[in-house]
Parts: structure tokens; C-alpha cells; sequence
């Protein structure tokens, strides 16, 4: 089953955190490295959410995600090197262009900080099953319907794509042709988004009927088959992760 | 001549996991019946007459033309497929001009397309309905419209992929009646099809696909008087045949006039009578 | 004692001039098998939606008439309130999926979680539902990854596990192949031996005629008949009606056949195949 999601299952003890510990954790990767001053804090939270995901035996994912965004990275440091308005002190020349030493700062810190959001974002993506995720959000006054909606979008577009195809053939067996110039592109779109937008309707409305013989729009107080994710490591992650926020913000107040 | 030649067909999508193997085959004007429980291959072989997918190995030769050597849209002119849902293509707001986009599409004038598409509508009973949007007619009524759009290409070969699902009893006689008429026209109609009892009354031929292969393939008396074969593919004869073996007789009868002249002329009498 | 009371049932869809139900009176006792049969837009699914209150409170649209189960009026209550007592299962399968579950397990426990059914009380009741339909290998699977026949059982085992009296189902089989089919009627006959309330609308006759108590007959938003299936398919004018009998009774009406008791048309194949032995011309 193809679904949109890259929840990994390895079953690590990174995976039976719950997953609110897990949203404080990308909380305070963003937090503390931004109170805190210079670059250590920073590379230390990246330390340490790279232990993370290496624990979870998850870190071979988060290397394409890495790779594609140190090509945008890449770019970053190229423009704030040489035009960065602050740039005062040459580093070093390649060719005729000069890298100063602000501006590589600079967007060093960019880089950073960008590394660190999605390392931490990557340990509650990669290990929680985001029927999870959506459940626990549910359970903190998320609305049920705005959950059902973000998680079945991950399992349903899956089998819209696969309409898709379906529909493509229909079309290209009357004889259309679906590739080649951007004209003969243009004059497919129609014949294929029609049937789609159809398809979408028709489907959406036989599944809220589905959804309300199910008691979807029940007001009762809803109910959970899983139970909530305890365990002392529950509470005291979530402590911790609370107690380094406030403290590394009491500081900087200190200052 | 054969319009169909299939030789050592053999397709799947990750190597071990075999979808269809070693398949040869000629079909010649004869409508043919293609059954099978679902997950036998039925689906995949029809796309691969159609050139929707290749072989991974052997050939598939239509009218003599190796679709290896075509575009869909090309072989678009020698094969019709009639997909499982009218939804899937149905997209303008009006039916004439839905019917007339399949052959637009394949180089036939706009009068000519005018032309085959009325005679298509003519045929499949929705004369009266052509300036209709598709939407505001029933699902039996936009399957017609989906098949009267493939009719309407003058394809010398018409599939048609479970054309009988969610049709009443006069839905069903009204396909019965296209199939057979295309047939008498001396074009290759296959259908891929779940209703026994539908395929006992209109299919010269019957082919039982399992497991990626052809299990059996004949005159639809000879694969229906073989119940024990079928069973053994999860399928079981139309219930005609049933009683007729029932009571005792071999081999199948297909149709209720059938089964009572039979019993009239006292031909296949039970071996022991009360 | 009467499980469900339809008394002057009327329906029109919004935005449409003509009825789709056009006063429709019966009573079903608990425990029946009834089929209901007649052509495309004959009213079938209209009358199924209406017994789980899907019409008129989903649709909207005109209604008059009314209709009870088990003691609670459709028209008043809410769909929630009676998804308890009523389960309705469609013809699609894949769209009866919730895309919201990971497993057949959970998918079973999402009516239970909107209803606030107790955890403790969840598991026993999708064991033992899944256990009915025979889906219980599958149950760490994802409800997508099933093929039409499996996925269309547990479509039905998601509204068993509710616990409702009754169950309507419209067209189960329509898309599946033939041992789909024939697994999901020997799963509904399952049901109905247990005490269950069985209401189907369907087409193939063979199984109408094979399984049900009593076949409702409707026909352009009217009910023609509702009788044995013996007494509906011996009717001399079914054809007007778009309707067909099964391929049994046709042999023996037109051998001259009838059950000697009866006096009408047997049904079956079991039926039919004494009968037929035992002619002489």
C-alpha cells in the first residue's frame, strides 16, 4: 500500500515515545538554539537529535531530505557570502568573487538553524505512525473532523493517484495522445481533470455517507482504542524538554 | 484471419512475482468471454492488447501489428476498450460530443465523427438523449454513452471490462443486444466479465484465466460442461447448467429454452428416473 | 414483535419534481431476511437510506410518511442514534473505508470511538465481529491492501461491531467477483441465522430467491408486492416491472411446473431439481 507517509517502522525505543514528547522536542530544537547565544547550543541540540534518530535507526532517511536541502542551502551561503550587507572582513577570493567572513557567519547560522528544525521534525515524522500523531493531537482539543481529515488525506490521495491512472488510459485508449509538446500536454488537461473532479465527488460523497452510518457526527464525548501513551519516560521527557526551554529563557531574561 | 495473436506472453511487474505466464493465443472474430476469479490476470492481459502495457517478454500482434511497435493512441484505431466505469472518461457537458471525441481523436473529419457517433448513439438506444449532459442521466444510461464512444471509433476489435456490473435486467439485455450485433458486424468483441449466466447466452467462446494462466479455452458449452475445472478456479457454471447437472446429465445447456427441449425430446435423461 | 414500521413513506430528493417514494406501507418482523428487488431508480437505495435515516436527514429534501425502528422514529432521530439500532452497508467497498485507519483492527474500532464505546468493551466486540465476517487474518493489515470481496466484509463487520439489530445492505455484491459474492451472502446468512434483521436490495435473483423470507417488489417509488419470494416471482407480470424470475422458476413455468402444495413456481435449485426429476409429460 502506497501511502503518503514516511513513517518507518522499526519499533526503537525513540518509537514508544509518545508523540507529544516528540512535538516539545521540535519546540525546543527551535527554541533553545534561538535564546541561547553563538553556535554551540545549536550544534549541540543537532548532536543530539542526530543521536536520536541514529537510535531509532532512522538516520540513513533523513540523509536525502539533508542532501536536497543543502542544495538551497548551498545557495544561501553563496549570496550572503559575497552580498551579505553587513560584510566587512575578506576571508578568501575565488577567482574574482570575495567571500567575507559576515556573511558566511551569517548564513551559517541559517543553515543551522534550518538543519535543526528538520532533524527534530524528522524524528517525530520518521517514528510515529501519523494515525498516532493525529490521535494525541485529537486528545489535546484538536477537532475530530479536522483529524479525520489530515489523516485520511494521507491514505486517500494515494488512491486518487491511482484513479488517475485509470483515467489516463480511459482517455488515451480514445485515442488521445497524453505526451509530447506543451500543446498536446494543454489539450489533455481537460479530458483527464474532468472525470477526475467527477470521480472525487462522487467518491467523497458515498464516503460521508459511509462516515455518518459510522456515527462520524456523533456528539458523545469520543472515545480512544488505543490507550494513552504513559510510562514514567512520557512524564519526564515532556519535564525536561520544559524545564531546558524555561531555563535557557530565564537566562537570556538574565542577561 | 486472426485480428488477435499473442506468443509467449509473459508480463509482470517485479521480477518473481509473475502475473502472467507463457501465454499463446490466436482470437479470431468469435466473441470471446474471458473469466476468472479477481487477481488471475484478466485485467492486466486486456491492457497489454491495448498497448497500455508491454510485454515483458513474447509478442502481441494486432491485425498483424506488433504493439511494440505502436503508441496507445495509435493502436487507438484497431482496438475499443470500454473501461469498468463511465466516470473514468466521461468529461464533456454535452453526449453527442463526448461520443464524437474518440473519433475526432483518430483523424475522422468532424462530419464523420457527427456520423459514426449518432450511428453509435442509434445503436445503443440513446438517440433521443444526445444533447443531453451526460450528469443529468443515469449510471446504467452514461455506461451506454461509454460504450457508444468506443462503438462510434469503428475499431475492428471491442473490449469490454465487466460491462454488466450494477445493470438491471433490461440494462443487461440491451448490452446483450450491442455485443451481439457488433459480433454479427465481424468485429472481435472480448469482454472480461463476472456473470455467468450472461456469458452462457451471448459468448461463442469462453476462456477461464487463474493464476496468469489460461486454464481453459473453447466453445463456452465445452468450458461450461466442465464443472469440476471451474470449481478448481473458484468459478462455478451459470445456473442453467447447474440444474442440468443436477438432475443428473453431463455436459451444459446454456440457455432455459435449451434445458426444456432437452428435457422434452428426453435427451440427457437421468440415468435413474423416480 | 414488528422490527421495523414504514407507514405512507414519501420522498423527494431536492431540486428534483417527481417522488422517489411515493407512499410506501410495510412492517418487517425481527429476524427476516428481506429482499428487495425492481429495476435501476426504482427507489432500492432511497428505501435503504431511508431505514437508516440517511434520507431525508443527510439529503434533506421532501418527506412525509413515516418510519420506526425498534420503537425510535427515523424522521426525528438523529443518524448517530439510530446507527445504533440500524447498520447500512453500500455498494463500493473502497469508499466505505475510512482512510483514517492503518489496520482492519482499528478500522473495525472507528464506529466504537465516535459512539464513545469504553476501551475495555472495544476488543471483544471487534473480535467477535471479525470472527463473524471471517476476517480475523487480516486484522494487522491495511484496510486498503484488501481485494474487493475481503474489504467488503469488513465494511460489514465495521457496522457488526456497532451492534446494530438490523442491517440493510444495498447491492453488496454488485462488484465483486463470484466468490466475493458468494462469501459475503454466506457471511449475511450467518447474521440472519443468529437473530439479525436482514434487509438487501440486489440483484441477482437466484440469491434473492435462495435466501430471503419475503421480497419487497418496488417500481417506480411504489410498492408492487411484498410476499414470499415463491408468491412475487410466480406473478405472471413481473416483466412489466423489469424484473425477472430466477433461472429456476423460468425452467418450470415453461415445463408447466409447479409445487404440488402451492400450486406455484419452485425457486431453488433444490427446488426445482425434485420437481423436474419427477416430471412426465
Amino acid at each position: 500500500m502506497k501511502a503518503l507517509s514516511l513513517y518507518q517502522d522499526r519499533g526503537t525505543v525513540v518509537h514508544r515515545v509518545d508523540s507529544r514528547s516528540k512535538l516539545l522536542y521540535i519546540l525546543s530544537a527551535i527554541l533553545i538554539p534561538a535564546v541561547l547565544p553563538g553556535f554551540m547550543p545549536g550544534l549541540a541540540m543537532l548532536a543530539l537529535s542526530i543521536l536520536i534518530l541514529a537510535t531509532g535507526k532512522v538516520f540513513g532517511k533523513v540523509l536525502p531530505l539533508v542532501g536536497f536541502s543543502l542544495l538551497i542551502l548551498a545557495s544561501i551561503v553563496l549570496i550572503q557570502g559575497l552580498f551579505y550587507s553587513g560584510n566587512k572582513q575578506l576571508l578568501f577570493s575565488l577567482w574574482r568573487f570575495g567571500f567575507y567572513r559576515e556573511g558566511l557567519l551569517f548564513s551559517g547560522g541559517i543553515c543551522l538553524r534550518v538543519m535543526n528544525i528538520l532533524c527534530a521534525v524528522s524524528i517525530l515524522v520518521l517514528t510515529t505512525r501519523p494515525s498516532d500523531l493525529i490521535e494525541s493531537l485529537v486528545r489535546l482539543g484538536l477537532s475530530p473532523h479536522l483529524g479525520y481529515v489530515l489523516s485520511s488525506v494521507l491514505q486517500i490521495i494515494p488512491q486518487m493517484t491511482a484513479t488517475m491512472e485509470t483515467i489516463t488510459d480511459a482517455q488515451r485508449s480514445r485515442g488521445m495522445e497524453t505526451e509530447g509538446t506543451l500543446l498536446v500536454r494543454m489539450k489533455a488537461f481537460l479530458p483527464l481533470i474532468g472525470p477526475v473532479v467527477m470521480n472525487s465527488l462522487v467518491s467523497t460523497r458515498e464516503r460521508s455517507l459511509a462516515l455518518e452510518v459510522r456515527a462520524f457526527s456523533a456528539r458523545s464525548k469520543k472515545t480512544f482504542l488505543n490507550p494513552p501513551q504513559g510510562g514514567t519516560a512520557n512524564t519526564v521527557i515532556p519535564l525536561v524538554l520544559l524545564l531546558a526551554m524555561a531555563a535557557a529563557i530565564v537566562w537570556r531574561v538574565m542577561q | 484471419m486472426n485480428k488477435i495473436e499473442i506468443r509467449k506472453l509473459r508480463f509482470h511487474y517485479s521480477a518473481g512475482e509473475e502475473i502472467l505466464s507463457d501465454i499463446s493465443l490466436d482470437f479470431d472474430a468469435r466473441s470471446t468471454a474471458i473469466i476468472g476469479q479477481n487477481g488471475a490476470g484478466k485485467t492486466t492481459f486486456v491492457k497489454l492488447l491495448k498497448g497500455l502495457l508491454q510485454p515483458v517478454s513474447g509478442d502481441v500482434l494486432i491485425d498483424g501489428i506488433n504493439t511494440r511497435d505502436m503508441t496507445v493512441a495509435g493502436l487507438a484505431r484497431h482496438v475499443g476498450l470500454v473501461f469498468q466505469n463511465p466516470n473514468d472518461q466521461i468529461f464533456k457537458n454535452k453526449v453527442l460530443d463526448e461520443v464524437m471525441f474518440g473519433p475526432s481523436n483518430i483523424g475522422q473529419s468532424p462530419d464523420e465523427a457527427r456520423a459514426s457517433a449518432l450511428a453509435a448513439l442509434q445503436m445503443v438506444g440513446l438517440a433521443d438523449k444526445q444533447a443531453e449532459n451526460p450528469y443529468d442521466l443515469s449510471l446504467s444510461e452514461r455506461k451506454l454513452i461509454s460504450i457508444a464512444s468506443i462503438v462510434a471509433m469503428h475499431t475492428d476489435i471491442i473490449i469490454f471490462d465487466e460491462p454488466t456490473i450494477a445493470q438491471d435486467h433490461a440494462g443487461k439485455e440491451r448490452i446483450k443486444a450491442i455485443i451481439r450485433e457488433l459480433a454479427k458486424q465481424g468485429k472481435l468483441v472480448l469482454t472480461i466479465i463476472h456473470d455467468m449466466d450472461f456469458v452462457a447466452e451471448t459468448f461463442e467462446r469462453t476462456l477461464v484465466f487463474a493464476e496468469g494462466k489460461v486454464l481453459l479455452d473453447g466453445p463456452t458449452r465445452e468450458v461450461y460442461g466442465l464443472p469440476g475445472i471451474l470449481k478448481q478456479s473458484h468459478l462455478e457454471p451459470p445456473h442453467i447448467t447447474q440444474l442440468y447437472n443436477r438432475i443428473g446429465c453431463q455436459g451444459a445447456v446454456l440457455t432455459v429454452e435449451e434445458f426444456i427441449a432437452a428435457r422434452r425430446a428426453g435427451t440427457g435423461r437421468p440415468p435413474v428416473s423416480a | 414483535m414488528k422490527k421495523i414500521t414504514v407507514s405512507g413513506l414519501k420522498y423527494r430528493y431536492p431540486l428534483t419534481e417527481e417522488l422517489a417514494l411515493k407512499g410506501l406501507s410495510f412492517e418487517i418482523e425481527k429476524g427476516e431476511f428481506i429482499g428487495i428487488i425492481g429495476q435501476n431508480l426504482s427507489g432500492k437505495s432511497t428505501l435503504c437510506q431511508a431505514l437508516m435515516g440517511l434520507v431525508p436527514h443527510f439529503y434533506k429534501g421532501g418527506y412525509g410518511g413515516s418510519v420506526w425502528v425498534d420503537g425510535l422514529e427515523v424522521g426525528k432521530a438523529e443518524i448517530h442514534e439510530i446507527a445504533q439500532k440500524v447498520g447500512l452497508v453500500f455498494q463500493n467497498p473502497f469508499t466505505q473505508v475510512s482512510g483514517s485507519k492503518m489496520t482492519v483492527f482499528e478500522e473495525l474500532a472507528f464506529g466504537l470511538e465516535n459512539l464513545g464505546v469504553a476501551r475495555e468493551d472495544m476488543a471483544p466486540r471487534i473480535e467477535h465481529a471479525m470472527e463473524l465476517l471471517g476476517i480475523g487474518r487480516f486484522r494487522d493489515r491495511n484496510p486498503f491492501d484488501l481485494s474487493g470481496g475481503q474489504m467488503q466484509r469488513m465494511a460489514i463487520a465495521s457496522v457488526i461491531a456497532m451492534e446494530p439489530e438490523i442491517i440493510v445492505l444495498d447491492e453488496p455484491t454488485s462488484q465483486l467477483d463470484p466468490q466475493g459474492a458468494e462469501d459475503v451472502f454466506q457471511a449475511i446468512e450467518a447474521l440472519s441465522r443468529r437473530g439479525m434483521t436482514v434487509i438487501m436490495a440486489e440483484h441477482k435473483i437466484e440469491k434473492i430467491a435462495r435466501y430471503s423470507d419475503r421480497v419487497l417488489l418496488l417500481h417506480q417509488g411504489e410498492m408492487v408486492a411484498f410476499d414470499t419470494p415463491q408468491q412475487v416471482f410466480s406473478r405472471d407480470d413481473l416483466e412489466r416491472y423489469g424484473v425477472v424470475p430466477p433461472v429456476f422458476a423460468q425452467v418450470c413455468k415453461g415445463m408447466g411446473i409447479r409445487n404440488p402444495a402451492t400450486g406455484l413456481y419452485p425457486m431453488t435449485l433444490d427446488e426445482a431439481c425434485d420437481q423436474v426429476v419427477n416430471w412426465h409429460e
